[in-house]
């Protein structure tokens, strides 16, 4: 009984990992930007998607667009106040760009959290969930909202395989991840490749951020965990890979999970951190990592 | 001639990366007082020869030995410490730092607590920069120095530490005539003062004046070895960089519709990479349905020219195309308006397929007409249709680079640009794409811009011949005049 | 050689505001004396900070690993034993640097991104064992220490400054060594480094062990000042991120910049504490505005207007 009870709710999370970690390494494989703003970015679609539903009154359904489009317009806000500006800098010596996008991402990210608490505060809100009830999986009696974050997880995954595969717009972002220069001479603008990708990670993160918030809820205090949590996982399944980045996910997840249930909720992170360690000191480049 | 005098014994050195061999059973020595010029073009493996020596990337096989010692897989700190020096192709000095900081820094000792500054040291640092002509500018940072004199501050700090064996890259990329004859000196004192020196270069000539003896290599062997005169004679060298007879079917200029507007102008384009300048004065014009051959060493400025035309460099001075002035659009527009580069790097996309690299290429065409145009290059370059569904880069080099060119060619290019399409590939794969270029002028109407070092290859497809050397073009003409007049300078 | 050390403009300048620094007591409130105390602490963490990334290039994201090891080696240390101020302080300062060891025999091998991810987890892991082992650490609450240096707050001002002075001589010297000059052309460019003949692991570990010795030496000195260590004040990684702007924005690679830029923002974000929760967003827009406008830095902005460089 345990047992199912963890395989469910351990898919759940990880599948939640897995989407907002797909989103960061998709901005890192195509334009090379680690956002440390990734966590401010979901909780702020979270939220916004709590302040639609609950002060606005207009339902959850539309408090999750509200949030979703909030995730895509900071996402290109981002790109355009802060990392396309830096990428473009003649200020600044190539090599040192990394370091400055790094800190400016930081502290758009503080902007951002700091936002959120002045403006609602930094309790905890928990997103009214769109799915309510409980549902019998495998005689587990399952949160409805568990499995539908888990199919609609899986939904966006599979639409951004869909559009990266699928469509000649997507392939022009796998290619500009593959090589920048390639593309510009086939004719394709990067500042629009750029773009799109700014604006499927928005879509991205603002979809993991909203269902977040109807799952665990939310505060301004988890941007910072949340960004270091899509970090470990990124680097752990290794930079650059989407499929280890899944792999990573679930593993991370389950860990989460295993660890809850069997020990203590309050140490949960603990094992995914060590097992952190431990990669970086054996295996640098992570599971699949080819960069 | 005792073996005592030889400073640098390098033998049977072999490296492999990731499946392509790039040196194989390269042996060489040279003695105390002796200039060796090591001479390839870019894929030959000189630059990897030169990171064995170094430590940067050590062998996977064969000896390098120091003065006796054997250093093959040595840390490159140890191997500088036993007496190594090397003047980076590219000037690598501490902006933040003056001149003489710099110099200083090749004279520190490796030491953890070293934490005052030693007038001794000071002292020496000032010796050495008289020496090499930087007496005047010690106290200046590098950013406020002309070209040559950051080449002295490398100069500089090889020799700072009295190495024993001293590698110079390039060393006269970027000079003007006078400066290469000043550095020439320079060079030639380190071999006086008994120190054995190599010195790495694509261009026989070049060094000519300054080596003793020559090792010339191509994709990653010893071709020639010996006196200037004796590889410069060297059959397999005349092939490998002039080729074989050159044979000609050039077009004359008034064959072309639009001889007086041509399709593509350049007027005065000067570019600088920094301090460098890679372009002076530069002026060519194209035709419509014309096959340029634009002929230089690596370095003389050939992908200078190409970038700028394409958007990807900035320039000063006018590119036009069809009268139109080409300044202000970006690199993807003027792509996608039909001037496209096939560039030296290939820039393939190397986790997709053949058949999706090309695609990639047709993106914007109706299904139709990529489905058509795919079928035709298929018929082009065969090999690339048993390939289809194979990942570009598991591809042979030839292969890479048929791939490139097919994949401009889906665009449908009026001008279609080659840089250095036969770079490190064998003769018998020049040959097919030698073939596919010839059926491309025979039976289509577009304008090629041919970017090559290899002359026979490129003067059979040409109407009309610009030598590019060292930032300027030196010749224009037609290609049979091309061997009587300027031929003999290829070598 | 004194002479010549004397004269040249960082040094006297730094000495001016050194000497004007330390009037202050005579005639400033209380309030801005405690302020200023710790923004000369957080000067430290910033100088040490930029001995790392602006010589030896190495980003570290958690200094607050080896400046919290420090403070709460040095606190738990004074709760269980009692011994005087100063062996918890050395002690702190011991455990800061084999922390830094521990965090740079890995990095010496990774490149890029990697290395600060391991320090941000670093961060991470040090926060969780400290809440989790609330016994010794006092947990999410903090830990209060029995000792402090001083009650006064002119003495803690003046003790704050001049270890501020001190540290920032050492690490500004160091800068200017020849020592300092190798670990330039470490992090600037390894290759050339290599064939230069200097032995690059060993500089770089070097750099690590005097960042750690100051951070930890400094957070176990602020510990006897507020008389208590918590996540918030010492690990949290907000705090890391106050260390790291604050040495961005003063300036990378002149160690006197980050002191500068550490002291405005501490001060900035005091001054703005009024608006309340607004101040950080405020202090961080600030931090974002001159990391966009101005690469190089508060000092840099100076000395432009200086040279032409």
């Amino acid at each position: 009984m345990l047992f199912w009870q963890i395989l469910i709710a351990g898919f759940a999370i990880s599948s939640l990992y897995a989407l907002g970690a797909t989103g960061f390494t998709l901005i890192f494989g195509v334009t090379g930007v680690l956002n440390l703003s990734h966590g401010a970015i979901m909780v702020a679609a979270a939220v916004a998607a709590w302040a639609a539903s609950e002060s606005l009154g207009v339902g959850s359904y539309l408090g999750a667009v509200f949030g979703i489009l909030t995730g895509l317009l900071l996402s290109l806000a981002t790109y355009f106040l802060v990392v396309g500006r830096l990428q473009k800098s003649r200020k600044i010596r190539e090599e040192e760009k990394e370091i400055f996008i790094l800190t400016a991402t930081l502290l758009w990210g503080i902007m951002i959290q700091e936002a959120i608490a002045y403006l609602y505060t930094n309790n905890a809100k928990t997103v009214a969930p769109i799915v309510e009830g409980v549902v019998s999986i495998l005689g587990v009696r399952t949160p409805a909202n568990e499995v539908f974050t888990a199919v609609v997880c899986w939904l966006s995954i599979g639409a951004l395989w869909y559009f990266v595969n699928g469509t000649r717009a997507g392939k022009a972002v796998l290619a500009a991840s593959m090589n920048p220069r390639g593309v510009t001479l086939l004719g394709i603008e990067l500042s629009s490749v750029y773009f799109a990708a700014w604006a499927i990670y928005g879509v991205l993160a603002g979809i993991a951020g909203v269902l977040l918030g109807m799952f665990f809820g939310v505060s301004s205090y988890s941007a910072g965990p949340l960004t270091a949590s899509a970090f470990s996982i990124v680097v752990l399944g290794g930079l650059g890979s989407v499929y280890g980045t899944l792999i990573a996910a679930y593993v991370v997840g389950y860990l989460e999970t295993l660890t809850a249930y069997l020990v203590s909720p309050a140490y949960r992170t603990i094992p995914a951190l060590l097992l952190l360690v431990v990669v970086m000191y054996v295996r640098p480049r992570g599971l699949l990592g080819r960069r | 001639m005792s073996a005592a005098d030889v400073y640098l014994e390098v033998k049977g050195l072999f490296k492999r990366f990731r499946g392509l061999t790039a040196v194989k059973d390269v042996s060489f020595s040279i003695k105390a007082g002796e200039i060796l010029g090591l001479i390839g073009p870019n894929g030959s493996g000189k630059s990897t020869v030169m990171k064995s020596i170094l430590g940067v990337e050590p062998p996977d096989g064969g000896s390098v030995r120091v003065n006796g010692v054997e250093v093959a897989g040595w840390p490159p700190h140890k191997i500088a410490q036993l007496g190594v020096g090397m003047v980076f192709q590219h000037s690598r000095p501490l902006h933040r730092q003056t001149v003489l900081e710099n110099i200083v820094l090749g004279l520190l000792p490796d030491k953890l607590l070293d934490f005052f500054p030693d007038p001794a040291i000071e002292a020496r640092a000032r010796a050495i920069a008289e020496r090499v002509g930087l007496g005047a500018a010690l106290d200046r940072r590098p950013s406020t120095l002309p070209f040559a004199d950051l080449r002295r501050i490398e100069l500089a700090k090889a020799i700072a530490r009295n190495p024993k064996v001293v590698l110079v890259d390039e060393p006269f990329a970027g000079l003007t005539a006078r400066e290469t004859a000043a550095f020439a000196k320079l060079i030639g004192e380190m071999r006086d003062d008994g120190r054995a020196v190599l010195v790495v270069d694509h261009n026989v000539k070049s060094v000519a004046a300054l080596v003793d003896r020559i090792f010339a290599m191509y994709v990653g062997e010893r071709i020639a070895e010996g006196t200037v005169q004796e590889v410069m004679q060297n059959e397999t060298v005349r092939r490998v960089y002039l080729g074989g007879a050159l044979e000609t079917a050039a077009r004359p200029e008034s064959a072309f519709r639009d001889a007086q507007k041509p399709f593509l102008e350049v007027h005065n384009l000067n570019v600088f990479y920094g301090k460098a300048q890679a372009l002076e004065n530069v002026s060519i014009h194209v035709h419509q349905g014309e096959f340029v051959a634009i002929v230089g060493l690596n370095g003389a400025g050939k992908t200078t020219l190409f970038n700028a035309i394409s958007g990807l460099a900035p320039y000063v001075g006018e590119i036009r195309r069809q009268g139109q002035s080409l300044r202000g659009k970006t690199a993807a527009s003027i792509a996608r308006d039909g001037i496209v580069q096939s560039p030296e790097g290939r820039e393939l996309f190397t986790e997709m397929t053949v058949r999706e690299n090309l695609d990639m290429g047709g993106g914007r065409l109706k299904e139709k007409d990529r489905v058509e145009r795919l079928e035709w290059l298929f018929d082009l370059f065969p090999i690339l249709k048993e390939r289809a569904n194979q990942t570009a880069g598991t591809l042979s080099g030839g292969e890479q680079q048929m791939l490139a060119i097919a994949r401009a060619l889906m665009m449908k290019p009026d001008l279609l640009i080659l840089d250095e399409p036969t770079l490190g590939l064998a003769p018998r794969i020049m040959e097919q794409i030698s073939k596919a270029l010839e059926r491309l002028r025979q039976t289509t109407p577009i304008t090629v811009l041919l970017g090559e070092q290899n002359v026979t290859f490129a003067l059979p497809h040409a109407d009309r011949v610009y030598v590019l050397e060292h930032a300027r073009i030196v010749w224009e003409g037609d290609p049979s005049r091309f061997a009587s007049e300027v031929g003999e300078r290829y070598l | 050689m004194l002479r010549r050390i004397l004269l040249f403009p960082p040094v006297w300048i730094s000495l001016i505001v050194v000497v004007a620094a330390s009037t202050l007591p005579l005639y400033v409130s209380g309030y801005i004396l405690g302020l200023l105390t710790i923004a000369y602490y957080f000067g430290v963490f910033s100088m040490a900070w930029d001995l790392l990334f602006g010589f030896a290039n190495e980003v570290n994201f958690g200094p607050t690993f080896l400046i919290g090891l420090g403070a709460y080696t040095a606190g738990i240390l004074d709760n269980l034993y009692q011994p005087p101020i100063f062996v918890c302080v050395a002690a702190g300062a011991f455990a800061a640097v084999t922390g830094g060891v521990a965090l740079a025999l890995p990095a010496l091998r990774m490149r890029g991104p990697y290395f600060g991810l391991m320090t941000l987890v670093a961060v991470l892991m040090l926060q969780n064992f400290v809440v989790v082992a609330a016994e010794l650490t006092g947990g999410e609450i903090g830990l209060t220490v029995p000792d402090v240096i001083s009650i006064d707050d002119k003495v803690n001002y003046w003790i704050a400054l001049g270890f501020m002075t001190f540290s920032g001589a050492v690490l500004y010297g160091l800068s200017r060594s020849p020592v300092g000059l190798i670990l330039q052309a470490s992090g600037q460019d390894a290759v050339q480094a290599g064939a230069l003949g200097f032995n690059l692991t060993k500089h770089k570990l070097a750099a690590f062990i005097v960042s750690a010795f100051f951070s930890g030496l400094a957070g176990a000195l602020m510990v006897f000042y507020l008389g208590a260590a918590s996540v918030g004040t010492f690990i949290d990684v907000t705090v890391g991120v106050q260390v790291i702007i604050g040495a961005v924005i003063g300036g990378r690679r002149t160690i006197l910049g980050a002191a500068i830029g550490a002291v405005f923002l501490i001060a900035m974000g005091e001054a703005l504490r009024p608006l309340g929760d607004l101040a950080t967003f405020i202090v961080s827009g600030m931090a974002l505005f001159v990391v966009l406008a101005f690469p190089g830095g508060l000092l840099g902005m100076v000395k432009g207007a200086r040279e032409a460089t």
